[in-house]
């Protein structure tokens, strides 16, 4: 054994330090730890040195303008934006004109329906003897008309998201506002408001757009992605450099045709209403 | 507390008045400092943390109780801060060291307080630019594991669980954390490098 090597109670002891200091050690582990560093001078210099390395990472240090945010106001921004969201998600559960939540009023029409469904088998059921399912043609389950469902859904939420990407990739393509503040820059701060706004949808839709079987519109969903995250690690005032490069990486990936291109196939196939 | 937190969530679920809200006000800053740890950026941090909340409103029916809804959202948030510094990667901001011409960086001067002294100030910006410095060459895991812990002020079962790693993963890489962070700090403030000279 090497003779800088800690003594085995001491390597033990050394490796519970980090547990000791986050108070996560059980009553028989802390015992013994506060038994060694009170025999052990080595250890107790170490406990020392990690404390005072882990008491320097203060939040404060780390996040020194936590204290200049309003919390109360951001509580009621955050919460405001995330019902606007899911309103946005859920249209139908928004309000009729009679007071009745849209969502309550499918519900009492499919119940409806489903009664008068069952009511009409059962009568049928009475009458004639139940048909042979026809070959070729199994039966649509309920399973498998919500998979349709969740899948036209999925194909709604990526057109939105594509057409509107479109637009603000042909803004960047084309020729760029110049910034006020500085010459030879460009202006795109319109462009990353709207990048941040679309990369919000895009997490929102992110639940249908999972269900999407074709693969080839989730890879541009997700190239678009990091396009857009692109812009809005982007200063406002970008410099010529920066858009250059943007355009190249937009061009070279072909994005905007592949756009075009997938937006054509789905209205072809009729998936988008 | 915990129960009160499931409770809490539970009133999301089923729509309950304030019960979001209160939820919000909760988790918030805590999701902002691991935010925080994260992105490096004080308004990426608190667009991160409105993204997170905005998710867990839209999927809150599909929460399940197996995991604490402080878990959950630092899951969602953690995944969402993962994210981002990949696609930063792409093209990397100024982030901890100064320009060249000595401007400071984008990150460090999106973390400085404005309303302190200027010694204050310098002494504190210094800090935070080793304590950052030091975080990020820790190793993924264990940078996560540790911002989790000290600054999302999770307990090791609930980093496990957010994780989906061992309880013995989590002990281990927060010991092996700290340690590198310690070793980091003792080559750079004199006192503690003095301190490490007499102990050898």
């Amino acid at each position: 054994m090497s003779p800088l090597r800690p003594p085995r109670a001491c390597r033990a002891a050394r490796e519970r330090l980090a547990l000791h200091y986050y108070a996560a050690l059980d009553a028989a582990e802390e015992e013994t730890l506060e038994r060694h560093l009170g025999s052990c001078p080595a250890c107790a210099r170490e406990w020392d040195l990690v404390k005072r390395a882990l008491d320097a990472l203060d939040p404060r240090a780390i996040a020194p303008l936590e204290p200049t945010v309003d919390w109360g106001e951001f509580a009621r921004s955050t919460a405001s934006r995330a019902r606007a969201a899911a309103a946005r998600e859920r249209p139908v559960l928004r309000r009729g004109p009679w007071g009745i939540p849209a969502a309550a009023r499918l519900t009492a029409l499919a119940a409806v329906l489903a009664a008068a469904l069952l009511a009409l088998s059962a009568w049928l059921r009475t009458r004639t003897e139940a048909p042979a399912p026809v070959d070729g043609e199994p039966p649509v389950t309920m399973l498998e008309s919500a998979h349709i469902i969740e899948d036209r859904l999925g194909h709604q939420g990526a057109a939105r998201y594509l057409r509107d990407s479109r637009a603000l990739l042909l803004n960047l393509v084309g020729p760029a506002a110049p910034c006020r503040k500085s010459d030879g820059h460009y202006d795109i701060t319109l462009e990353k408001e709207k990048s941040r706004q679309l990369l919000r949808r895009k997490n929102l839709y992110d639940g249908d757009l999972l269900t999407l079987e074709d693969r080839r519109l989730a890879t541009l969903v997700a190239q678009l992605e990091s396009v857009l995250m692109e812009v809005t690690t982007l200063d406002d005032c970008a410099t010529a450099r920066q858009i250059h490069d943007l355009r190249e990486r937009i061009e070279t990936r072909e994005i905007l045709l592949r756009i075009d291109l997938m937006t054509r196939e789905m209205q072809r196939r009729e998936h988008v209403v | 507390m915990e129960a009160d937190d499931f409770a809490l969530m539970d009133g999301v679920k089923s729509g309950r008045s304030g019960a979001f809200e209160a939820l919000v006000e909760r988790y918030q800053r805590r999701l902002y400092r691991v935010a925080v740890g994260y992105l490096r950026n004080h308004e990426d941090a608190l667009d991160a943390v409105q993204e997170t909340y905005v998710k867990i409103y839209v999927a809150r029916e599909s929460y399940r109780p197996s995991a604490h809804p402080f878990t959950w959202a630092a899951r969602i948030l953690a995944n969402h801060c993962i994210d981002r510094i990949r696609h930063r990667r792409a093209v990397p901001e100024q982030s901890l060291d100064d320009l060249p011409d000595g401007r400071p960086g984008r990150a460090a001067a999106a973390l400085a307080a404005p309303d302190e002294a200027a010694p204050e100030r310098q002494e504190r910006r210094e800090l935070g630019r080793t304590l950052l410095l030091a975080i990020d060459r820790l190793p993924a895991r264990q940078r996560e594991i540790f911002i989790l812990r000290h600054f999302g002020e999770m307990r090791l079962e609930e980093i496990a669980a957010a994780r989906g790693c061992a309880l013995g993963t989590v002990k281990s890489s927060l010991h092996r954390a700290a340690a590198a962070l310690r070793d980091h700090l003792a080559r750079l403030d004199p006192a503690l490098r003095r301190a490490e000279e007499e102990a050898s």
